[in-house]
């Protein structure tokens, strides 16, 4: 396999004195997958990404990004913070000649109209006149305009509206598809991302829950349906709750499992919901997900 | 030319819906032997799925034998699917058997119930499985 | 198509140019740089036609009232004095306010208001290192805030100078404003005022507080620099006898009696020919009166040494921002 497009390596970061916003972070995301980065609000997705894009200094271990260090790595990766920063006394058409001209031979302006193409803009218009939704595309079109072999977008989707979302995300699909693009894109709504992503990390209180293929991570869990007081030991439990006869619970199964037990694989929400609401569950070793490919 | 719909709640893989889309567009004759299949780009583009996916659905019809993939050119359509012409002898006694349990007084529900059970028995291909490391959608590889 | 996604990651070798930043630099502080232009160009005429018409009336109106000696009606141009030392006051005003100007927008406008909305990641992801991006705030600002501030303060020395011994209220060389103003401390202290300002926004992450920050520590510097004014060249003594009291003029530095015992002492008055200061002066021994000062030759290394100082501070700041920057974005090399 080529260099990761991303590796961490007990990464930390905290900021003065506070608590941790991330602390021992450790995993690896293969070059040319479109990773969803879940987490609850405040759990460091958007610490982890500025780390990434080179602009954070991590207080403890390293990160890399596509093989160099994130600052080296700069010119090679988009980025796109969550609340989309442009320059209000521009206007949409200046925004993406200062892309071209801050890009020199890597701007792709096809690319970056065709991101600005869809949403009505008017290019004379000034970004400080913009909807929220409309800077997103401008924001979006800048980070794809640089043709990066990365794209890291915090919270992309959040401003619009549920046909351009889905517009602008089959445009984000095709990059990665044309150009073997690696996107990292965080979210608190999983569901939006469910059929995009092909790799998940899962953030929670600083820390990295689950990481890895989304289909092998499936595929390691099973939803089961067993009589109360059903003995689960010695499968690894996410999540158990007893409802009059009946116990569901979320597992990773290191056996056969009992034939009265109902079985059925979680959606990525499912699995993402039961280690949101377990806190203390056990993430899986890495050598269980290897061993599920 | 196939347009993929997807959807979502259907519970199906994704890569499955489309396998089965396009199986269907060859079946229905709306893709010929010949005929290119869409770019992944153009899929994903249109759908927002992932590109792996596509390309996942692609691989899999191609092991089907029912696509070739010609490096640089794009994936073409091998051969058609006919599997359930009009004038099959499973079609004529699928009739007959419909026929019988409409005289025995079987509702359309009760039919289309009967029938799905028969399916899941002989093509288990959704059901619900008990072996844990198995992959959801038994994908083989 | 499918080859494409097979084998990723593989962009084509592309020239790494350098990203043309400076004319969006300019495109983005453009009102500011119409703004501080037409305030340079004004004040520049202003202090142009101090120089010239008015210290021409005020001469004029200042020779006329000299050659009324004590005639009772005397007929001179009271208005044209009165309006020279106003528009006076005024332009020095202006060019002693350069420096608190060029701070504030440095740490409200320039990176303040970056680092707030957040639009400096961007520069930092758009091709543009954080070094470059802070050298190209930091050199461009300079160069015209040298260029400007040294137009104003250039021809506020002319316009001082030609009035300078034909206007009998002209302000001494010594005189605080007009000492400063003269000279190039302004330079520095604008200069210094720059590199407050963008550290201040790079610490402070806000424009408003990055702002009154920069202007504030721009008080201060001024503020010590100006009082250890008289000290930053060695002054001259002047001796004078006990009647005469201390005198010489110029940039007062400190002032006594000396001791018959060689030593130096406060004055406890200024002249011995009243009868209670000669006592007193005899009790203590005075033999003559001292005054260490600064004559009009100590001008310019005094201006020397103070603007040395503050580029000196400057040139630290700015180590600092860039120090600042270095350690936040994580960035080990230019």
């Amino acid at each position: 396999m080529t260099v990761p497009a991303l590796e961490a390596d007990a990464l930390g970061k905290r900021f003065g004195r506070r608590a941790w916003a991330l602390r021992d972070c450790s995993f690896r995301l293969p070059a040319a997958r479109v990773c969803a980065v879940v987490g609850s609000n405040g759990a460091g997705k958007s610490t982890l990404l500025a780390l990434a894009a080179g602009l954070l200094a991590p207080t403890e271990g390293t990160v890399r990004v596509l093989g160099a260090h994130p600052a080296a790595a700069r010119p090679r990766v988009g980025f796109v913070a969550q609340d989309k920063p442009l320059y209000p006394q521009l206007t949409v058409a200046e925004t993406l000649r200062m892309g071209a001209d801050l890009n020199p031979g890597r701007w792709d302006a096809d690319t970056a109209h065709r991101a600005v193409a869809g949403g009505d803009l008017d290019p004379g218009r000034r970004i400080r006149a913009l909807s929220g939704g409309q800077r997103t595309r401008v924001a979006l079109a800048l980070a794809l305009g640089k043709r990066p072999e990365l794209l890291l977008l915090d919270e992309p989707m959040a401003d619009l509206d549920p046909l351009a979302r889905h517009e602008l995300m089959g445009l984000l699909m095709g990059e990665a598809a044309a150009h073997g693009t690696t996107v990292v894109m965080s979210s608190h709504v999983v569901a939006e991302l469910e059929d995009s992503c092909d790799h998940l990390l899962l953030i929670g209180g600083g820390q990295v829950r689950l990481s890895g293929e989304i289909d092998d991570l499936l595929a390691a869990h099973t939803r089961v349906t067993a009589p109360a007081g059903a003995d689960l030991a010695p499968h690894e439990v996410v999540e158990s709750r007893t409802t009059g006869r009946q116990l569901s619970a979320v597992i990773r199964p290191s056996g056969p499992l009992p034939d009265d037990w109902r079985t059925h694989t979680p959606s990525l929400e499912e699995l993402v919901l039961s280690y949101l609401r377990n806190p203390t569950a056990p993430a899986p070793a890495p050598e269980i997900l290897e061993a599920a490919v | 030319m196939v347009d993929y719909r997807i959807d979502r709640r259907s519970g199906v893989a994704t890569y499955v819906q489309i396998v089965q889309q396009t199986k269907q567009a060859i079946r229905l004759g709306l893709l010929a032997p010949g005929d290119k299949l869409p770019t992944a780009r153009e899929v994903v583009e249109a759908t927002a799925v992932n590109p792996n996916t596509v390309l996942k659905a692609y691989r899999e019809l191609e092991r089907e034998g029912l696509v070739e993939a010609r490096r640089g050119l794009g994936t073409f359509v091998r051969r058609s699917l006919g599997a359930a012409p009009a004038d099959s002898p499973l079609r004529a006694e699928l009739e007959d058997w419909a026929a019988r349990a409409r005289e025995s007084g079987l509702e359309r529900e009760d039919v289309a119930a009967l029938f799905t059970a028969v399916l899941e028995t002989h093509y288990p291909e959704r059901a619900a499985h008990a072996a844990p490391a198995h992959t959801p959608q038994g994908d083989p590889s | 198509m499918t080859a494409a996604l097979t084998a990723p990651a593989a962009p084509a070798a592309r020239p790494a140019g350098v990203p043309r930043q400076w004319r969006w630099l300019a495109r983005l502080h453009r009102s500011a740089l119409i703004g501080g232009g037409a305030l340079v160009l004004l004040t520049a005429a202003a202090l142009v036609w101090l120089g010239g018409p008015l210290t021409d009336a005020s001469a004029a109106a200042w020779k006329a009232y000299d050659a009324c000696g004590f005639t009772p009606r005397c007929s001179y141009d009271q208005s044209a004095i009165l309006l020279y030392k106003d528009v006076y006051n005024y332009v020095t005003f202006a060019v002693l306010a350069v420096p608190f100007l060029v701070a504030a927008w440095a740490g409200g406008a320039l990176v303040g208001r970056e680092t707030e909305s957040g639009t400096a990641s961007l520069a930092w992801t758009q091709g543009v290192s954080p070094a470059r991006w802070l050298a190209s705030r930091l050199v461009l600002p300079a160069v015209l805030t040298v260029a400007g501030t040294g137009l104003l303060a250039a021809l506020h020395r002319w316009a001082w100078e030609t009035g300078r011994d034909r206007i009998d209220t002209a302000k001494f060389w010594y005189d605080a404003a007009t000492f400063h103003a003269n000279g190039i401390v302004p330079v520095g202290l604008a200069l210094a005022g720059l590199a407050a300002g963008a550290l201040a926004g790079l610490v402070l992450r806000r424009a408003m507080a990055a702002l009154a920050a920069a202007a504030v520590a721009v008080g201060v510097l001024w503020g010590a620099v100006h009082a250890a004014l008289p000290y930053l060249w060695p002054s001259v003594t002047r001796v004078t006898a006990l009647d005469e009291g201390p005198l010489g003029r110029g940039l007062h530095v400190g002032e006594g009696v000396l001791t018959a015992g060689g030593g130096r002492a406060a004055a406890p008055c200024l002249t011995s020919r009243m009868q209670g200061c000669r006592d007193t002066l005899a009790d203590m021994g005075a033999t003559a009166f001292y005054r260490d000062l600064h004559p009009a030759s100590h001008y310019w290394p005094l201006q020397l040494v103070a603007t040395g100082i503050l580029l000196a501070v400057a040139g630290l700041l700015t180590y600092a921002a860039f120090r600042v920057l270095r350690r936040t974005t994580g960035t080990t090399r230019g």
